[in-house]
């Protein structure tokens, strides 16, 4: 047994590593390629084993496609496992970022590079936007949510309030709103 | 000390963000605020990110780390980003089942997500403000025409980002001074 979970955990830092070169666009072709390689080729978890773990892999604070791969590394291996995961998922982009950053720092005051970037920088507020309208449907289960999302909108244009303090403040509410309306439907 | 610094800032920002576009208000406010970038490089960074592969806030750390305080700097910024995941998913993990029945994550983030799109929006905003500046009447028409053909083609057109990247800096290479 114990061979055979070294045996896992390398299997799953190799895999993953090759996972983490092709992470493109959220985290769905993570999970698409986890699905492929360990529910249908390796068979280790099972389709709704997997669905767990992207699902409280996003209900958990940090990266989503780190969170879901630390628990399916867990799942399969232990904390060896999970480390092997995370590891394996996060070096690749990891390296090629550092290089990057370095081409970025030499390229960015060369005249040609920087309108391009001018151009690229207006894209952004679209590019942002886009994202928005995706994640705003799931986020808005009801009025109630339109007014948070609108103090927030607030608290950010005209307070120096800090975000993390705008997010608590956000958890907060959520639990006492949820704690109303629970006991409201008990009544 | 700097790595300190930007491992407790990276660390702040895990854990008060669910992931991809949620953390960008975050670094957004806490890059600008320690002088570690200006507005117009967290969109750099946002659109680097977008083309290269890997989790946005995993990105985002390790170019807001090299910036700071070069390969060490991005460790730190890295490991930071990836506490929470090393901290409270993996305990998740180990009380799985006894998560799943909790309603508690659930009721947070009822609230969080609301607070995310508010944050969103700001960030939207003030991206807007800083990158649509110029010379016209206060604004950059080369910069105006990328923004809107870049809205076009991922809203109306449906185009995946990273080739409405490469439009917007043909765009800005060919319009923008």
């Amino acid at each position: 047994m114990k061979n055979n979970r070294s045996q896992r955990t390398w299997d799953i830092f190799v895999t993953f590593l090759r996972f983490g070169c092709f992470t493109f666009g959220g985290g769905w072709s993570i999970v698409a390629q986890i699905q492929k390689e360990y529910v249908e080729k390796k068979k280790w978890i099972t389709g709704e084993e997997l669905l767990d773990f992207t699902s409280v892999g996003r209900s958990v604070p940090g990266l989503m496609i780190g969170n879901a791969s630390l628990l399916f590394g867990y799942h399969c291996a232990g904390v060896p496992g999970a480390l092997a995961a995370l590891a394996g998922i996060c070096l690749p982009p990891f390296l090629l970022m550092i290089g990057i950053t370095f081409i970025y720092g030499l390229v960015r005051d060369n005249l040609y590079v920087a309108r391009a970037m001018t151009g690229v920088r207006a894209a952004v507020a679209p590019i942002i936007f886009s994202a928005l309208l995706k994640l705003f449907r799931p986020a808005m289960k009801d009025a109630l949510c339109y007014v948070i999302a609108a103090a927030a909108l607030m608290l950010c244009l005209f307070t120096g309030l800090s975000n993390v303090l705008i997010v608590l403040l956000g958890a907060l509410a959520g639990i006492l709103i949820m704690e109303v309306k629970t006991r409201r439907d008990l009544h | 000390m700097i790595y300190i610094e930007l491992f407790l800032t990276f660390a702040m920002i895990g854990f008060t963000s669910f992931g991809g576009m949620s953390m960008i208000p975050l670094i957004n406010q806490q890059m600008v605020s320690h002088n570690w970038m200006s507005i117009g490089e967290v969109a750099d960074i946002v659109a680097i990110a977008e083309m290269t592969p890997g989790p946005l806030g995993l990105n985002c750390a390790t170019f807001a780390g090299t910036r700071a305080a070069g390969t060490l700097g991005a460790a730190a910024a890295s490991l930071g980003v990836l506490a929470p995941t090393l901290t409270t998913t993996l305990l998740v993990g180990m009380f799985m089942a006894r998560f799943k029945q909790s309603h508690i994550m659930g009721d947070v983030l009822y609230g969080i997500r609301p607070v995310c799109i508010g944050m969103i929006t700001a960030v939207i905003l003030q991206q807007i403000m800083e990158n649509y500046a110029g010379q016209v009447l206060g604004i950059s028409p080369g910069a105006l025409c990328s923004g809107l053909v870049a809205a076009y083609l991922l809203i109306v057109r449906k185009w995946e980002v990273p080739p409405v990247i490469g439009i917007s800096a043909l765009i800005g290479l060919l319009l923008c001074r």
